[in-house]
Protein backbone atom coordinates (compact mmCIF):
# COMPACT_ATOMS: atom_id res chain seq x y z
CA UNK A 1 0.00 0.00 0.00
CA UNK A 2 2.64 2.53 -0.63
CA UNK A 3 0.80 4.94 -2.92
CA UNK A 4 3.24 7.07 -4.84
CA UNK A 5 1.23 10.23 -4.36
CA UNK A 6 2.61 11.67 -0.81
CA UNK A 7 3.85 14.18 -2.56
CA UNK A 8 0.68 15.42 -3.91
CA UNK A 9 -0.24 16.52 -0.77
CA UNK A 10 -0.95 20.10 -2.53
CA UNK A 11 -3.85 18.36 -4.73
CA UNK A 12 -5.58 16.98 -1.75
CA UNK A 13 -6.16 20.43 -0.48
CA UNK A 14 -7.43 21.94 -3.83
CA UNK A 15 -9.84 19.21 -4.25
CA UNK A 16 -11.31 19.53 -0.77
CA UNK A 17 -10.69 23.60 -0.96
CA UNK A 18 -14.44 24.06 -2.78
CA UNK A 19 -16.26 21.90 -0.20
CA UNK A 20 -14.30 24.19 2.94
CA UNK A 21 -15.10 27.59 1.54
CA UNK A 22 -18.58 26.64 0.30
CA UNK A 23 -19.11 25.04 4.25
CA UNK A 24 -17.40 28.74 5.65
CA UNK A 25 -19.78 30.55 3.50
CA UNK A 26 -23.27 28.75 3.68
CA UNK A 27 -22.66 26.64 6.94
CA UNK A 28 -20.81 27.77 9.63
CA UNK A 29 -20.95 31.75 8.85
CA UNK A 30 -25.39 30.99 9.26
CA UNK A 31 -24.67 29.35 12.44
CA UNK A 32 -22.22 32.08 13.81
CA UNK A 33 -24.89 34.96 12.64
CA UNK A 34 -28.16 33.19 13.83
CA UNK A 35 -25.63 32.70 17.06
CA UNK A 36 -25.06 36.64 17.46
CA UNK A 37 -28.85 37.45 16.01
CA UNK A 38 -30.20 35.70 19.25
CA UNK A 39 -28.39 37.98 21.62
CA UNK A 40 -30.22 41.34 19.53
CA UNK A 41 -33.99 42.33 19.17
CA UNK A 42 -33.15 42.65 15.46
CA UNK A 43 -36.77 43.12 13.76
CA UNK A 44 -37.32 42.94 9.63
CA UNK A 45 -39.16 46.60 10.59
CA UNK A 46 -36.53 49.12 11.89
CA UNK A 47 -32.83 49.78 10.57
CA UNK A 48 -30.89 49.27 14.34
CA UNK A 49 -30.56 46.30 16.54
CA UNK A 50 -29.58 46.15 20.71
CA UNK A 51 -27.29 43.66 22.27
CA UNK A 52 -30.01 42.59 24.72
CA UNK A 53 -28.12 39.82 26.43
CA UNK A 54 -29.70 36.86 27.11
CA UNK A 55 -33.35 38.36 26.96
CA UNK A 56 -34.36 36.32 24.40
CA UNK A 57 -33.15 33.26 26.05
CA UNK A 58 -35.35 34.09 29.25
CA UNK A 59 -38.59 35.38 27.35
CA UNK A 60 -38.45 31.58 25.84
CA UNK A 61 -37.80 30.19 28.78
CA UNK A 62 -40.89 31.68 30.49
CA UNK A 63 -42.95 31.55 27.31
CA UNK A 64 -45.82 28.27 27.98
CA UNK A 65 -45.80 27.98 24.07
CA UNK A 66 -42.27 27.09 23.59
CA UNK A 67 -42.28 24.40 26.01
CA UNK A 68 -45.63 23.14 24.57
CA UNK A 69 -43.69 23.24 21.33
CA UNK A 70 -40.74 20.98 22.56
CA UNK A 71 -42.91 18.95 23.90
CA UNK A 72 -45.17 18.17 21.21
CA UNK A 73 -41.91 18.01 18.86
CA UNK A 74 -40.48 15.15 20.86
CA UNK A 75 -44.15 13.45 21.28
CA UNK A 76 -44.40 13.72 17.66
CA UNK A 77 -41.33 12.32 16.69
CA UNK A 78 -41.55 9.17 18.92
CA UNK A 79 -44.91 7.98 18.52
CA UNK A 80 -44.12 7.69 15.03
CA UNK A 81 -40.38 6.51 15.78
CA UNK A 82 -41.09 3.26 18.08
CA UNK A 83 -43.66 1.99 15.78
CA UNK A 84 -41.88 2.58 12.87
CA UNK A 85 -38.46 0.80 13.73
CA UNK A 86 -40.91 -1.94 15.41
CA UNK A 87 -43.36 -2.72 12.21
CA UNK A 88 -39.80 -1.91 9.99
CA UNK A 89 -37.82 -4.69 11.64
CA UNK A 90 -40.56 -7.18 11.64
CA UNK A 91 -41.06 -6.45 8.02
CA UNK A 92 -36.83 -6.84 7.15
CA UNK A 93 -37.12 -10.18 9.32
CA UNK A 94 -39.94 -11.38 7.19
CA UNK A 95 -38.12 -10.63 3.56
CA UNK A 96 -34.33 -11.31 4.78
CA UNK A 97 -35.97 -14.68 6.66
CA UNK A 98 -34.86 -18.09 4.44
CA UNK A 99 -37.61 -20.48 5.48
CA UNK A 100 -40.70 -17.82 4.98
CA UNK A 101 -39.61 -17.40 1.32
CA UNK A 102 -42.03 -14.13 1.33
CA UNK A 103 -42.06 -13.42 -2.74
CA UNK A 104 -41.63 -10.30 -4.67
CA UNK A 105 -39.31 -8.66 -1.90
CA UNK A 106 -37.85 -6.53 -4.37
CA UNK A 107 -42.11 -4.97 -5.52
CA UNK A 108 -42.67 -5.05 -2.06
CA UNK A 109 -40.35 -2.42 -0.54
CA UNK A 110 -40.05 -0.41 -3.76
CA UNK A 111 -43.92 -0.03 -3.15
CA UNK A 112 -43.59 0.80 0.89
CA UNK A 113 -40.99 3.18 0.20
CA UNK A 114 -42.83 5.33 -2.45
CA UNK A 115 -44.14 7.95 0.23
CA UNK A 116 -40.76 8.90 1.26
CA UNK A 117 -40.10 10.65 -2.14
CA UNK A 118 -43.48 12.45 -2.61
CA UNK A 119 -43.70 16.10 -1.34
CA UNK A 120 -44.28 16.26 2.50
CA UNK A 121 -45.99 19.63 1.53
CA UNK A 122 -48.96 18.00 -1.11
CA UNK A 123 -49.24 14.92 1.32
CA UNK A 124 -50.08 17.28 4.22
CA UNK A 125 -52.59 18.92 2.28
CA UNK A 126 -53.68 15.82 0.87
CA UNK A 127 -54.44 14.08 4.04
CA UNK A 128 -56.21 17.98 4.81
CA UNK A 129 -58.15 17.01 1.90
CA UNK A 130 -59.11 13.46 2.88
CA UNK A 131 -59.94 14.51 6.32
CA UNK A 132 -62.33 17.48 5.75
CA UNK A 133 -65.51 17.72 6.88
CA UNK A 134 -66.70 16.94 3.20
CA UNK A 135 -63.76 14.89 2.66
CA UNK A 136 -64.02 11.28 1.38
CA UNK A 137 -62.84 9.55 4.78
CA UNK A 138 -66.13 10.99 6.42
CA UNK A 139 -67.75 10.11 3.27
CA UNK A 140 -66.63 6.43 3.70
CA UNK A 141 -67.50 6.58 6.99
CA UNK A 142 -70.89 7.27 7.13
CA UNK A 143 -71.99 5.97 3.85
CA UNK A 144 -70.74 2.37 5.40
CA UNK A 145 -72.66 3.10 8.61
CA UNK A 146 -69.51 3.26 11.06
CA UNK A 147 -70.35 6.77 11.93
CA UNK A 148 -73.74 8.41 12.40
CA UNK A 149 -72.56 11.57 11.05
CA UNK A 150 -69.50 13.43 9.25
CA UNK A 151 -66.78 14.51 12.41
CA UNK A 152 -64.55 17.56 12.28
CA UNK A 153 -61.45 15.73 12.52
CA UNK A 154 -59.56 18.74 11.52
CA UNK A 155 -60.56 20.56 14.77
CA UNK A 156 -60.06 17.55 16.83
CA UNK A 157 -56.77 17.74 18.69
CA UNK A 158 -55.94 14.16 19.06
CA UNK A 159 -56.59 13.64 15.64
CA UNK A 160 -54.95 15.73 14.38
CA UNK A 161 -51.73 14.53 16.40
CA UNK A 162 -52.93 11.17 15.32
CA UNK A 163 -52.47 11.94 11.84
CA UNK A 164 -49.52 14.35 11.83
CA UNK A 165 -47.70 10.88 13.32
CA UNK A 166 -49.47 8.21 10.82
CA UNK A 167 -48.06 10.41 8.17
CA UNK A 168 -44.57 10.74 9.17
CA UNK A 169 -44.99 6.82 10.08
CA UNK A 170 -45.90 6.42 6.13
CA UNK A 171 -43.52 8.46 4.54
CA UNK A 172 -40.24 6.77 6.35
CA UNK A 173 -41.17 3.17 7.47
CA UNK A 174 -40.48 1.89 3.83
CA UNK A 175 -37.04 3.28 3.99
CA UNK A 176 -36.39 1.99 7.39
CA UNK A 177 -37.31 -1.31 6.30
CA UNK A 178 -34.92 -0.84 3.57
CA UNK A 179 -32.29 0.42 5.53
CA UNK A 180 -32.40 -2.99 7.95
CA UNK A 181 -32.78 -5.54 5.38
CA UNK A 182 -29.51 -4.23 3.89
CA UNK A 183 -27.80 -4.60 7.10
CA UNK A 184 -29.70 -7.85 7.63
CA UNK A 185 -28.43 -9.47 4.63
CA UNK A 186 -24.65 -7.88 5.15
CA UNK A 187 -24.31 -10.36 7.94
CA UNK A 188 -22.32 -13.16 6.96
CA UNK A 189 -24.75 -16.14 6.57
CA UNK A 190 -21.72 -18.34 8.54
CA UNK A 191 -22.83 -16.62 11.78
CA UNK A 192 -26.69 -17.89 11.66
CA UNK A 193 -25.28 -21.52 10.52
CA UNK A 194 -23.15 -21.50 13.61
CA UNK A 195 -26.03 -20.19 15.68
CA UNK A 196 -28.12 -22.75 14.34
CA UNK A 197 -25.54 -25.73 14.62
CA UNK A 198 -24.95 -24.20 18.40
CA UNK A 199 -28.97 -25.02 18.70
CA UNK A 200 -30.41 -21.18 19.01
CA UNK A 201 -33.90 -20.68 18.32
CA UNK A 202 -35.18 -17.49 16.56
CA UNK A 203 -35.73 -15.54 18.62
CA UNK A 204 -31.85 -16.41 19.92
CA UNK A 205 -30.37 -15.81 17.15
CA UNK A 206 -32.06 -12.37 16.81
CA UNK A 207 -31.38 -11.65 20.22
CA UNK A 208 -27.46 -12.27 20.23
CA UNK A 209 -26.45 -12.71 16.56
CA UNK A 210 -28.49 -10.30 14.45
CA UNK A 211 -29.18 -7.42 16.92
CA UNK A 212 -25.90 -6.74 17.63
CA UNK A 213 -24.50 -6.48 14.17
CA UNK A 214 -27.15 -4.80 13.16
CA UNK A 215 -26.43 -2.01 15.23
CA UNK A 216 -24.33 0.73 13.91
CA UNK A 217 -27.04 1.01 11.20
CA UNK A 218 -30.22 1.39 13.95
CA UNK A 219 -27.94 4.20 15.18
CA UNK A 220 -27.72 5.66 11.91
CA UNK A 221 -31.40 5.11 11.78
CA UNK A 222 -32.20 6.50 15.34
CA UNK A 223 -30.06 9.79 14.75
CA UNK A 224 -30.63 10.83 11.25
CA UNK A 225 -34.93 10.52 12.39
CA UNK A 226 -33.98 12.22 15.58
CA UNK A 227 -32.39 15.12 13.44
CA UNK A 228 -34.78 15.25 11.44
CA UNK A 229 -38.09 14.86 13.48
CA UNK A 230 -36.33 17.77 15.86
CA UNK A 231 -37.33 19.92 12.65
CA UNK A 232 -40.36 18.59 11.53
CA UNK A 233 -42.37 21.57 9.47
CA UNK A 234 -43.81 20.54 6.79
CA UNK A 235 -46.59 18.20 7.58
CA UNK A 236 -47.71 20.12 11.10
CA UNK A 237 -47.41 23.09 8.94
CA UNK A 238 -49.87 22.56 6.14
CA UNK A 239 -52.46 20.00 7.51
CA UNK A 240 -54.26 22.82 9.59
CA UNK A 241 -53.67 26.50 9.72
CA UNK A 242 -49.92 26.86 10.09
CA UNK A 243 -49.83 27.45 13.69
CA UNK A 244 -50.29 24.47 15.07
CA UNK A 245 -53.72 24.22 15.15
CA UNK A 246 -55.98 22.96 16.99
CA UNK A 247 -54.92 24.46 20.39
CA UNK A 248 -51.52 24.20 19.52
CA UNK A 249 -51.66 20.37 19.58
CA UNK A 250 -49.23 20.25 16.47
CA UNK A 251 -47.28 23.41 17.08
CA UNK A 252 -43.37 21.75 16.36
CA UNK A 253 -40.14 24.01 17.35
CA UNK A 254 -39.87 24.90 13.08
CA UNK A 255 -43.59 25.98 13.11
CA UNK A 256 -43.20 28.23 16.35
CA UNK A 257 -39.66 29.75 15.42
CA UNK A 258 -41.30 30.58 11.46
CA UNK A 259 -44.47 32.58 13.52
CA UNK A 260 -41.44 34.51 15.18
CA UNK A 261 -40.19 35.20 12.03
CA UNK A 262 -43.43 36.06 10.04
CA UNK A 263 -44.67 38.03 12.90
CA UNK A 264 -45.83 41.55 11.89
CA UNK A 265 -42.75 42.87 13.54
CA UNK A 266 -40.62 39.82 11.77
CA UNK A 267 -38.92 39.25 14.89
CA UNK A 268 -35.78 37.81 13.69
CA UNK A 269 -33.55 37.70 17.37
CA UNK A 270 -36.77 36.08 18.99
CA UNK A 271 -36.88 33.90 16.06
CA UNK A 272 -32.77 32.82 15.86
CA UNK A 273 -32.90 32.19 19.75
CA UNK A 274 -35.73 29.11 19.43
CA UNK A 275 -33.21 27.74 16.45
CA UNK A 276 -30.35 28.05 18.52
CA UNK A 277 -32.00 26.21 21.51
CA UNK A 278 -33.08 23.30 19.10
CA UNK A 279 -29.52 23.64 17.49
CA UNK A 280 -27.96 22.75 20.80
CA UNK A 281 -30.99 20.34 22.16
CA UNK A 282 -30.76 18.15 18.91
CA UNK A 283 -27.02 17.94 18.36
CA UNK A 284 -26.14 17.41 22.00
CA UNK A 285 -28.74 14.39 22.20
CA UNK A 286 -27.21 13.47 18.38
CA UNK A 287 -24.12 13.49 19.46
CA UNK A 288 -24.48 11.36 22.68
CA UNK A 289 -26.73 8.57 21.13
CA UNK A 290 -24.21 8.21 18.68
CA UNK A 291 -20.97 8.11 21.71
CA UNK A 292 -22.93 5.98 23.82
CA UNK A 293 -24.01 3.30 21.00
CA UNK A 294 -20.74 3.42 19.57
CA UNK A 295 -19.28 0.01 18.65
CA UNK A 296 -17.16 -0.29 22.07
CA UNK A 297 -15.34 -3.91 21.42
CA UNK A 298 -12.63 -1.95 20.20
CA UNK A 299 -9.65 -4.83 17.64
CA UNK A 300 -12.30 -7.80 18.40
CA UNK A 301 -14.18 -5.79 15.95
CA UNK A 302 -16.29 -8.80 13.61
CA UNK A 303 -16.01 -8.06 9.98
CA UNK A 304 -18.80 -10.03 7.66
CA UNK B 1 -45.81 -35.78 13.56
CA UNK B 2 -43.33 -33.09 14.62
CA UNK B 3 -42.64 -32.57 10.77
CA UNK B 4 -46.06 -31.91 9.46
CA UNK B 5 -46.80 -29.50 12.38
CA UNK B 6 -44.05 -27.57 11.43
CA UNK B 7 -44.90 -27.19 7.88
CA UNK B 8 -48.40 -26.53 9.16
CA UNK B 9 -47.12 -23.31 11.21
CA UNK B 10 -44.72 -22.37 8.15
CA UNK B 11 -47.56 -22.03 5.71
CA UNK B 12 -49.84 -20.49 8.03
CA UNK B 13 -47.23 -17.83 8.90
CA UNK B 14 -46.99 -16.96 5.08
CA UNK B 15 -50.48 -16.72 4.94
CA UNK B 16 -51.06 -14.28 7.84
CA UNK B 17 -47.96 -12.49 6.55
CA UNK B 18 -48.93 -11.99 2.74
CA UNK B 19 -52.27 -10.61 4.51
CA UNK B 20 -50.79 -7.90 6.46
CA UNK B 21 -48.63 -7.04 3.68
CA UNK B 22 -51.20 -6.54 1.65
CA UNK B 23 -52.79 -4.36 4.07
CA UNK B 24 -49.73 -2.59 4.38
CA UNK B 25 -49.73 -2.05 0.44
CA UNK B 26 -53.58 -0.44 0.72
CA UNK B 27 -52.62 2.09 3.44
CA UNK B 28 -49.42 3.06 1.38
CA UNK B 29 -51.01 3.24 -2.02
CA UNK B 30 -55.07 4.49 -1.30
CA UNK B 31 -54.05 7.98 -0.72
CA UNK B 32 -51.21 8.55 -3.51
CA UNK B 33 -54.29 6.66 -5.42
CA UNK B 34 -57.57 9.01 -4.15
CA UNK B 35 -55.24 11.70 -5.17
CA UNK B 36 -54.49 11.29 -8.98
CA UNK B 37 -58.04 9.71 -8.80
CA UNK B 38 -59.52 12.92 -7.98
CA UNK B 39 -57.38 15.41 -10.33
CA UNK B 40 -59.28 14.39 -13.13
CA UNK B 41 -62.35 14.36 -11.29
CA UNK B 42 -65.35 17.18 -10.56
CA UNK B 43 -65.81 18.82 -7.87
CA UNK B 44 -69.23 18.13 -8.04
CA UNK B 45 -68.12 14.18 -8.51
CA UNK B 46 -66.02 14.14 -5.87
CA UNK B 47 -68.77 15.54 -3.30
CA UNK B 48 -70.79 12.61 -4.16
CA UNK B 49 -68.10 9.97 -3.12
CA UNK B 50 -65.21 8.17 -3.32
CA UNK B 51 -64.32 6.41 -6.74
CA UNK B 52 -61.19 4.59 -7.61
CA UNK B 53 -61.59 5.27 -12.00
CA UNK B 54 -59.99 8.42 -13.05
CA UNK B 55 -62.58 10.55 -14.89
CA UNK B 56 -62.40 13.09 -17.73
CA UNK B 57 -62.07 16.11 -15.83
CA UNK B 58 -58.38 17.00 -15.95
CA UNK B 59 -58.67 19.63 -18.37
CA UNK B 60 -61.41 21.62 -16.87
CA UNK B 61 -60.02 21.37 -13.20
CA UNK B 62 -56.87 22.66 -15.04
CA UNK B 63 -58.21 25.76 -16.63
CA UNK B 64 -60.03 26.56 -12.48
CA UNK B 65 -56.90 26.69 -11.37
CA UNK B 66 -55.77 29.29 -14.19
CA UNK B 67 -58.87 31.24 -13.53
CA UNK B 68 -57.61 31.28 -9.87
CA UNK B 69 -53.98 32.64 -10.75
CA UNK B 70 -52.20 29.17 -10.18
CA UNK B 71 -49.49 29.19 -12.83
CA UNK B 72 -49.09 25.40 -12.68
CA UNK B 73 -46.30 25.48 -15.76
CA UNK B 74 -44.35 28.43 -14.05
CA UNK B 75 -43.94 26.76 -10.57
CA UNK B 76 -42.94 23.59 -12.47
CA UNK B 77 -40.57 25.62 -14.58
CA UNK B 78 -38.74 27.40 -11.06
CA UNK B 79 -38.80 24.29 -8.75
CA UNK B 80 -37.15 22.06 -12.18
CA UNK B 81 -34.32 25.35 -12.41
CA UNK B 82 -33.63 24.91 -9.22
CA UNK B 83 -33.87 21.07 -8.36
CA UNK B 84 -31.19 20.82 -11.81
CA UNK B 85 -28.68 23.14 -10.69
CA UNK B 86 -28.46 22.15 -7.16
CA UNK B 87 -28.37 18.65 -7.95
CA UNK B 88 -25.27 19.71 -10.91
CA UNK B 89 -23.50 21.60 -8.15
CA UNK B 90 -24.31 18.71 -5.53
CA UNK B 91 -22.70 15.95 -7.58
CA UNK B 92 -20.06 17.67 -8.74
CA UNK B 93 -18.64 19.15 -5.67
CA UNK B 94 -19.33 16.11 -3.61
CA UNK B 95 -17.55 13.60 -5.97
CA UNK B 96 -14.85 16.34 -5.56
CA UNK B 97 -14.60 16.86 -2.33
CA UNK B 98 -14.74 12.66 -1.52
CA UNK B 99 -11.92 11.65 -4.28
CA UNK B 100 -9.84 14.69 -2.95
CA UNK B 101 -10.29 12.93 0.66
CA UNK B 102 -9.82 8.94 -0.97
CA UNK B 103 -6.94 9.64 -3.37
CA UNK B 104 -4.84 12.19 -1.80
CA UNK B 105 -2.47 11.98 1.83
CA UNK B 106 -3.10 15.58 3.50
CA UNK B 107 -2.42 16.99 6.86
CA UNK B 108 -5.53 17.37 8.04
CA UNK B 109 -7.53 14.63 5.85
CA UNK B 110 -8.86 12.22 8.65
CA UNK B 111 -10.11 15.39 10.93
CA UNK B 112 -11.66 16.71 7.43
CA UNK B 113 -13.45 13.69 7.09
CA UNK B 114 -14.45 12.56 10.85
CA UNK B 115 -15.50 16.65 10.95
CA UNK B 116 -17.81 15.54 7.69
CA UNK B 117 -19.14 12.64 9.47
CA UNK B 118 -20.15 14.93 12.81
CA UNK B 119 -21.78 17.34 10.35
CA UNK B 120 -24.38 14.51 8.81
CA UNK B 121 -25.77 14.65 12.56
CA UNK B 122 -26.24 18.32 13.10
CA UNK B 123 -29.18 19.72 12.59
CA UNK B 124 -27.82 23.04 10.02
CA UNK B 125 -31.16 24.10 8.83
CA UNK B 126 -32.01 25.24 12.39
CA UNK B 127 -29.33 28.26 11.61
CA UNK B 128 -32.05 29.49 8.26
CA UNK B 129 -32.82 32.73 10.23
CA UNK B 130 -29.07 33.58 10.20
CA UNK B 131 -28.99 33.17 6.92
CA UNK B 132 -31.78 34.69 5.73
CA UNK B 133 -30.39 37.64 7.40
CA UNK B 134 -26.97 37.22 5.89
CA UNK B 135 -28.23 36.89 2.47
CA UNK B 136 -30.97 40.27 3.33
CA UNK B 137 -27.19 41.75 3.48
CA UNK B 138 -25.74 40.18 0.40
CA UNK B 139 -28.90 41.09 -1.92
CA UNK B 140 -29.18 37.57 -2.47
CA UNK B 141 -32.47 37.38 -0.44
CA UNK B 142 -35.63 36.47 -2.90
CA UNK B 143 -32.84 34.80 -5.54
CA UNK B 144 -32.61 31.16 -6.59
CA UNK B 145 -28.92 31.41 -5.77
CA UNK B 146 -29.43 31.51 -1.74
CA UNK B 147 -31.28 28.00 -2.07
CA UNK B 148 -28.73 26.85 -4.93
CA UNK B 149 -25.54 27.93 -3.63
CA UNK B 150 -25.00 25.98 -0.20
CA UNK B 151 -25.84 23.02 -2.17
CA UNK B 152 -21.90 23.01 -3.03
CA UNK B 153 -20.76 21.40 0.36
CA UNK B 154 -23.50 18.93 1.41
CA UNK B 155 -21.78 16.99 3.68
CA UNK B 156 -24.24 13.64 3.37
CA UNK B 157 -23.36 13.39 -0.35
CA UNK B 158 -19.70 13.89 0.40
CA UNK B 159 -19.99 11.09 2.34
CA UNK B 160 -22.12 9.23 0.30
CA UNK B 161 -19.11 9.47 -2.41
CA UNK B 162 -16.93 8.50 -0.24
CA UNK B 163 -18.24 5.33 0.34
CA UNK B 164 -18.83 4.97 -3.20
CA UNK B 165 -15.39 5.80 -4.25
CA UNK B 166 -13.63 3.44 -2.42
CA UNK B 167 -15.19 0.60 -3.96
CA UNK B 168 -14.88 1.88 -7.46
CA UNK B 169 -11.58 3.05 -7.52
CA UNK B 170 -8.45 1.53 -9.31
CA UNK B 171 -4.82 3.18 -8.27
CA UNK B 172 -3.37 1.82 -11.66
CA UNK B 173 -5.73 3.68 -14.21
CA UNK B 174 -4.96 6.73 -12.44
CA UNK B 175 -1.16 6.15 -11.99
CA UNK B 176 -1.92 5.14 -15.96
CA UNK B 177 -3.28 8.74 -16.37
CA UNK B 178 -0.32 10.41 -14.50
CA UNK B 179 2.09 8.33 -16.98
CA UNK B 180 0.08 9.90 -19.55
CA UNK B 181 0.78 13.25 -18.71
CA UNK B 182 -3.02 14.05 -17.88
CA UNK B 183 -3.39 16.41 -14.83
CA UNK B 184 -4.97 15.58 -11.24
CA UNK B 185 -8.10 17.29 -12.39
CA UNK B 186 -8.48 15.55 -15.91
CA UNK B 187 -7.47 12.66 -13.73
CA UNK B 188 -10.69 13.42 -12.01
CA UNK B 189 -12.77 14.44 -14.94
CA UNK B 190 -11.78 11.61 -17.77
CA UNK B 191 -11.14 8.28 -15.48
CA UNK B 192 -12.90 8.51 -12.22
CA UNK B 193 -16.13 10.53 -12.97
CA UNK B 194 -17.02 8.05 -15.71
CA UNK B 195 -15.96 5.17 -12.99
CA UNK B 196 -18.48 7.05 -10.33
CA UNK B 197 -21.33 7.93 -12.85
CA UNK B 198 -23.88 5.36 -11.25
CA UNK B 199 -22.63 6.91 -8.12
CA UNK B 200 -23.15 10.01 -9.15
CA UNK B 201 -26.93 9.48 -10.99
CA UNK B 202 -28.05 7.45 -7.91
CA UNK B 203 -26.86 10.51 -5.84
CA UNK B 204 -28.45 12.92 -8.68
CA UNK B 205 -31.86 10.91 -8.32
CA UNK B 206 -31.96 11.81 -4.35
CA UNK B 207 -30.58 15.71 -4.62
CA UNK B 208 -33.21 16.24 -7.51
CA UNK B 209 -35.97 14.81 -5.71
CA UNK B 210 -35.40 16.54 -2.18
CA UNK B 211 -34.24 19.79 -3.87
CA UNK B 212 -37.64 19.41 -5.71
CA UNK B 213 -40.02 19.12 -2.64
CA UNK B 214 -37.97 21.40 -0.61
CA UNK B 215 -40.70 23.56 1.18
CA UNK B 216 -39.14 25.02 4.55
CA UNK B 217 -36.24 26.68 3.18
CA UNK B 218 -37.90 28.46 -0.34
CA UNK B 219 -41.02 29.58 2.26
CA UNK B 220 -38.36 31.33 3.90
CA UNK B 221 -35.91 33.10 1.47
CA UNK B 222 -38.23 33.34 -1.28
CA UNK B 223 -41.19 36.19 -1.44
CA UNK B 224 -41.71 37.45 -5.14
CA UNK B 225 -45.56 35.71 -6.52
CA UNK B 226 -43.70 34.46 -9.74
CA UNK B 227 -40.90 33.08 -8.07
CA UNK B 228 -42.73 30.36 -6.17
CA UNK B 229 -41.77 26.88 -6.56
CA UNK B 230 -44.12 23.97 -6.66
CA UNK B 231 -44.27 23.52 -2.79
CA UNK B 232 -44.82 27.10 -2.32
CA UNK B 233 -47.70 26.71 -4.63
CA UNK B 234 -49.18 23.48 -2.81
CA UNK B 235 -48.85 25.98 0.40
CA UNK B 236 -51.44 28.42 -1.34
CA UNK B 237 -54.04 26.18 -2.50
CA UNK B 238 -54.77 25.86 1.39
CA UNK B 239 -56.06 29.60 0.75
CA UNK B 240 -59.38 30.82 0.64
CA UNK B 241 -59.64 31.32 -3.24
CA UNK B 242 -59.88 28.20 -3.79
CA UNK B 243 -62.26 26.95 -1.29
CA UNK B 244 -64.90 23.95 -2.64
CA UNK B 245 -62.74 23.41 -6.24
CA UNK B 246 -61.39 19.94 -4.86
CA UNK B 247 -60.84 18.71 -8.12
CA UNK B 248 -58.45 21.91 -8.72
CA UNK B 249 -56.72 21.17 -5.83
CA UNK B 250 -56.14 17.71 -5.84
CA UNK B 251 -54.97 18.29 -9.59
CA UNK B 252 -52.31 20.91 -8.02
CA UNK B 253 -51.27 18.45 -5.54
CA UNK B 254 -51.02 15.40 -8.51
CA UNK B 255 -48.61 17.80 -10.61
CA UNK B 256 -46.19 18.06 -7.47
CA UNK B 257 -46.15 14.46 -6.98
CA UNK B 258 -46.95 12.60 -10.37
CA UNK B 259 -43.23 13.51 -11.58
CA UNK B 260 -41.29 12.43 -8.89
CA UNK B 261 -43.73 9.04 -9.07
CA UNK B 262 -42.46 9.19 -12.45
CA UNK B 263 -38.97 9.42 -11.83
CA UNK B 264 -39.20 6.40 -9.08
CA UNK B 265 -40.72 3.83 -11.52
CA UNK B 266 -37.98 4.54 -14.25
CA UNK B 267 -35.34 4.53 -11.71
CA UNK B 268 -36.25 2.38 -8.50
CA UNK B 269 -33.61 0.34 -8.91
CA UNK B 270 -30.83 2.86 -8.72
CA UNK B 271 -32.92 4.42 -5.62
CA UNK B 272 -33.76 1.40 -3.65
CA UNK B 273 -30.07 0.28 -3.40
CA UNK B 274 -28.80 4.00 -3.19
CA UNK B 275 -30.78 4.59 0.31
CA UNK B 276 -28.57 2.32 2.02
CA UNK B 277 -25.21 2.78 0.23
CA UNK B 278 -23.94 5.27 2.41
CA UNK B 279 -25.38 3.49 5.62
CA UNK B 280 -24.81 0.30 5.35
CA UNK B 281 -20.78 -1.28 4.65
CA UNK B 282 -20.79 -4.20 1.93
Amino acid sequence: MNRPHLKKEYYGYLFVAPFIIGFLLFGLYPVVHTLGLSFTDTTLMKAESNFIGLKNFQRLFADKTFSTAITNTWELWLMNFIPQIGISMLLALWFTNTRLKIKGGGIWRMLFYMPNLMMPASIAALFFSLFSFYGPVNQFLVRADLQAQAIDYIRSPAMMRGLVVFIQWWMWYGQTTILLMAAITSVSPALYEAALIDGAGTGQIFRYVTLPLIKPVMVFILVTSLVGGMQMFDIPMLLTDGRGSPANSILTNNIMMYMRFRSSQGHIGAASSIGVMVFIMTTVVALLIFYLLREKHDGKEIKA
Amino acid sequence: MKKEHYRFSLVLSRVLIYILLAILLVITLVPVWLLIVNATRSTLQIQQGISFLPSTFILSNYKILLSKGLDLPRGFLNSFTIAAATTLLTVYFSMLTAYGIVAYEFKGKKFLYNFILVLVMIPMQLSIIGFYHYMVKIGLDDNYLSLILPSIASAASVFFCKQYLEGVMIQDLIDAGRIDGASELGIFHRIMFPLAAPGAFTLGIFTFVAAWNNFFNAFILITSRDKYTMPMLVQTLRGDVYRHEYGAIYLGLAASVVPIIIIYFLFSRYIVNGISMGAVKE
